[in-house]
């Protein structure tokens, strides 16, 4: 038996230690917003936050998370009012859509780390998640605009 | 009442209101309610707009959205000729397979591929919103007494501007019975361009929000009551068979439901999908060892294409030709020749193939959710995987993790093994494709040899064009049903490849079909992305033959095309092409279009220490028709440049022994964020109906790419990806 906090809510899960954490989180707990790429640690699709920092919940194994706070994308505003995500939309970064989850989970914790950060910042860390559909230009002008919003 | 009526009838319960249908010969009508169940029971119509006493306009969405951004598109169409209050509006899919609901381009056929979906629909979508409004107009003229040539309408509003009067839509419907009959829609009713609202205006797109807080739902994301789930081990090679199955240890695993041998390869049931994971790895099956795709090999194959383009004594299948171009080219005194070379990419889709299926109890029906490119496929290839008729089989459509070509026809592997799997064991399924996977089934662009020849006038205009590509089929793997092998036409792999791409006196373009060594398919921009790449670089070819610039030649081939130079003069402003660069740094150009669309275009490169091509910014002009959704075409175009330059730098599938050796993006890297170029869009201003945007901006990228390596360092990268080892290998030649 697994005990964290997930997005705030104390959980218990009764898995294997050794399950990943996304599949605990899509599978055990019903939260699909935290999305499998490539179980491998490569796309970032997995992105969530452990004690706040950005982590591929594909290779962390339910072990590793007893006791931590885990935030998924449902939980990192509670209607999708968190900065990055009023910048996702206002930029319309979305095409597919699939990776974005992700995305927005690195960019967020970018910020909250540096708030300010430069375009080769920006760029170097959101090369941790791929996206098929080539939505990177604008993945850095949502992130400059939330960073830029944060500010004010 | 069979299903598909069932659930027409379902998506009209939620219309008091006024409904538009298409029937099942072609024609809109408007209905109310009760016109509405009437036509029900005589016609197969369609329900395309539905307007409800709430304001609440509902249009239907019938392509299906893998990020192009249909979704928003489509209901922006019909909402302009509506005058609708966009904020109003909603859109719905389309779950089912019907003709009523498939793109007028494709006769009914329900696809969402060749970058037709705006172009397809507009005009019907335009009329069916036209004469919801003449409903509108009229039903309001009756209430107050009017002639309907006073009323007007704007944002959602009915408006009588000399007494004053005004309702909104959903207050129309309530004044009493809707006047339906009124005169039909011709193409005289519909606004001018310049009269457009919500076209060509910057809104944001209906899927973004709930694309930015995890809501949207993909097919990987179902999950349905006592859902298990499905990991397959597939052959290692296309063709083999399990001949022994060891599963004991598989089965031992607490939560495996069942061990089953599919189509597809043996499968894991399992209650978790990391269960079915742990468990598949447990297998030890002895395939068979027969399959003639063993002998695959890419890197042969490419030897063997290339061999086959360049015996030009061997004529292949004849795709385009005009005049006798060899002849042409035997008496010339100088002709230049060229091959290029492109090797397999992969869709890389970012969320893997899914399928979630469920057989009903008495095996007599089913039902199954996936992310699709067709509905029409889907239906059809779900109806002969159980052999049951279509209307027995309830489909629903989910956002895709990515299309590209990907979701077209693929439902004949992974949604017949989901639909099996449930039909065995009595319980939904849930299949999912790991990564590796995908990647190991693929479907492929085929790699392709491509020789070109040419002769000038004295004049430097083309006097002869020849062009043989050798590549396998992709009609004849992919839709076999559209192939003959006795008149070889393969638009999927020939298309940019039809000597039209400049005017020449004579030209001929041959199809050398080979064998088959790998699974193929469409893939962004199908055959423009190796086919424009092997064309423009073999026009820059020329240029330096001629002791010209390149765009300087390219304006003179194209003298008389006053779009093709506009696009080319536009996007060297765009650059400052003729500004030189700085030192360490080179440009290069190529104009390419996507059927009735044209881009030139520029990249910016540098090469670093490692010799890998580094692309710092691309220009691009296009020209596109009218731009419904002008942000949406941007973001279409950057999208397709971004993934036409990760193929032409870095993507290759690597088959050794009939097995693909990648196996995940460590081995099969695509562009990430770092190395993702500035991007500059210009969208030429037209009124002149809409054309394809999708794939518009990925075939110019390759070669703009590779004819500014070529000003970079003097060398010719004649093979897509142009990688380190390439460039290196060019470089110390």
């Amino acid at each position: 038996m697994t005990r964290f906090k997930l997005n705030g809510q104390p959980v218990t899960v009764e898995a294997d230690e050794d399950t990943q954490l996304l599949w605990v989180l899509r599978d055990h707990l019903g939260l699909t917003g935290t999305k499998y790429g490539c179980g491998a640690a490569q796309c970032g699709a997995c992105t969530v936050h452990i004690d706040g920092i950005a982590s591929y919940a594909c290779i962390t194994p339910l072990l590793a998370v007893e006791g931590t706070e885990v935030t998924t994308i449902e939980g990192l505003s509670e209607t999708g009012d968190h900065p990055v995500q009023k910048a996702w939309v206002a930029e319309d970064v979305p095409q597919c859509g699939y990776c974005q989850s992700g995305q927005i989970m690195r960019a967020a914790a970018l910020l909250a780390e540096n708030p300010t950060p430069t375009r080769e910042e920006i760029s170097q860390t959101m090369r941790a998640n791929l996206c098929r559909c080539g939505t990177y230009g604008r993945i850095v002008k949502a992130v400059e605009r939330a960073a830029n919003e944060g500010d004010q | 009442m069979s299903d598909l009526a069932l659930s027409r009838r379902g998506v009209l319960k939620g219309a008091s209101g006024l409904t538009v249908m298409m029937l099942a010969g072609g024609g809109l009508v408007a209905c109310t309610p009760e016109q509405a169940e009437t036509h029900l029971t005589t016609a197969s119509p369609s329900a395309w707009l539905m307007i409800a006493s709430d304001d609440t306009v509902t249009i239907m969405f019938g392509a299906t959205e893998i990020g192009q951004g249909g979704m928003t598109a489509l209901p922006l169409i019909v909402a302009e000729e509506l005058d609708a209050d966009w904020s109003k509006v909603k859109v719905e899919q389309v779950h089912s397979a019907d003709p009523t609901f498939g793109n007028p381009i494709f006769g009914g056929d329900q696809s969402t591929v060749a970058s037709l979906t705006v172009q397809g629909y507009f005009d019907t979508l335009r009329k069916a919103g036209a004469l919801a409004r003449r409903v509108l107009i009229y039903t309001a003229a009756a209430h107050w007494g009017v002639p309907p040539e006073e009323i007007t309408t704007r944002s959602g509003q009915v408006l009588h501007p000399s007494t004053d009067r005004s309702l909104s839509f959903g207050d129309v419907i309530t004044t009493g019975p809707l006047t339906t009959d009124v005169p039909d829609i011709t193409d005289a009713d519909l606004k001018a361009p310049e009269g457009f609202e919500l076209i060509g205006t910057e809104i944001t797109r209906l899927d973004s929000p709930d694309k930015s807080t995890g809501a949207a739902i993909y097919a990987i994301d179902i999950a349905l009551p006592d859902m298990a789930y499905a990991a397959v081990l597939a052959p290692p090679v296309e063709g083999e068979t399990p001949i022994q199955i060891g599963d004991t240890d598989a089965r031992a695993v607490s939560g495996v439901v069942d061990v089953l041998t599919l189509p597809g390869g043996v499968a894991v049931i399992a209650e978790k999908y990391d269960i079915a994971l742990r468990a598949r790895d447990l297998l030890d099956v002895t395939w068979s060892e027969t399959s003639p795709f063993r002998g695959a090999d890419s890197q042969a194959e490419m030897a063997e294409l290339t061999a086959a383009c360049e015996t030009t004594d061997t004529p292949g299948a004849v795709y385009a030709e005009t005049g006798d171009a060899i002849s042409t080219l035997t008496q010339a005194d100088t002709i230049i020749a060229a091959t290029y070379q492109t090797d397999y990419v992969y869709h890389a889709q970012i969320e893997p193939l899914a399928a979630v299926a469920s057989v009903d109890a008495d095996g007599q029906g089913a039902e199954f959710w996936l992310g699709t490119q067709s509905q029409s496929n889907a239906m059809r290839h779900a109806s002969e995987a159980l052999d049951l008729p279509s209307e027995s089989i309830r489909p629903n459509v989910t956002y895709s993790g990515g299309g590209f070509g990907r979701r077209l026809h693929f439902e004949r592997d992974i949604l017949r093994d989901a639909l099996l799997a449930s039909k065995a064991i009595g319980r939904p399924v849930k299949l999912i494709w790991t990564r590796e996977d995908d990647l190991r089934l693929g479907w492929f662009r085929p790699a392709t040899a491509q020789h070109l020849r040419a002769a000038l006038t004295p004049e430097r205009k083309l006097a002869a064009w020849s062009h043989r590509l050798a590549a396998s089929s992709i009609l004849d793997f992919m839709d076999p049903a559209r192939w003959n092998p006795e008149a070889p036409r393969d638009f999927l792999v020939m298309k940019n490849a039809d000597g039209k791409a400049y005017p020449a006196e004579t030209f001929r373009t041959e199809h050398i079909v080979t064998p088959r060594r790998a699974r193929v398919t469409s893939w962004r921009g199908i055959g423009t992305g190796s086919n424009s790449f092997a064309v423009e670089s073999f026009i820059d070819e020329l240029a330096h033959a001629s002791g010209e610039d390149p765009a300087d030649f390219r304006l003179h081939l194209q003298s008389e095309d006053a779009r093709a130079t506009g696009l080319i003069r536009k996007v060297m402003e765009m650059s400052d092409y003729r500004t030189p660069r700085p030192e360490g740094r080179a440009i290069g150009l190529a104009l390419a279009g996507y059927s009735s669309s044209l881009a030139a275009g520029v990249a910016e490169v540098s090469a670093d220490e490692r010799e890998e091509i580094k692309v710092h910014q691309v220009w691009t002009a296009i020209e596109c028709g009218l731009a419904v959704h002008p942000d949406n075409v941007r973001a279409q175009i950057e999208g397709a440049i971004i993934m036409g330059l990760s193929a032409a730098l870095k993507e290759q599938v690597v088959i050794q022994g009939g097995e693909v050796q990648n196996t995940n993006f460590h081995d099969y890297a695509i562009l990430r964020a770092n190395e993702a170029p500035e991007i500059e869009v210009y969208i030429t201003p037209s009124t002149a109906p809409p054309t394809s945007v999708g794939e518009l901006g990925l075939p110019m990228v390759a070669p703009a790419v590779a004819n500014a390596v070529f000003n970079l360092t003097g060398k010719r990268l004649r093979h897509l990806p142009i990688t380190p080892a390439r460039l290196n290998a060019a470089l110390r030649e």
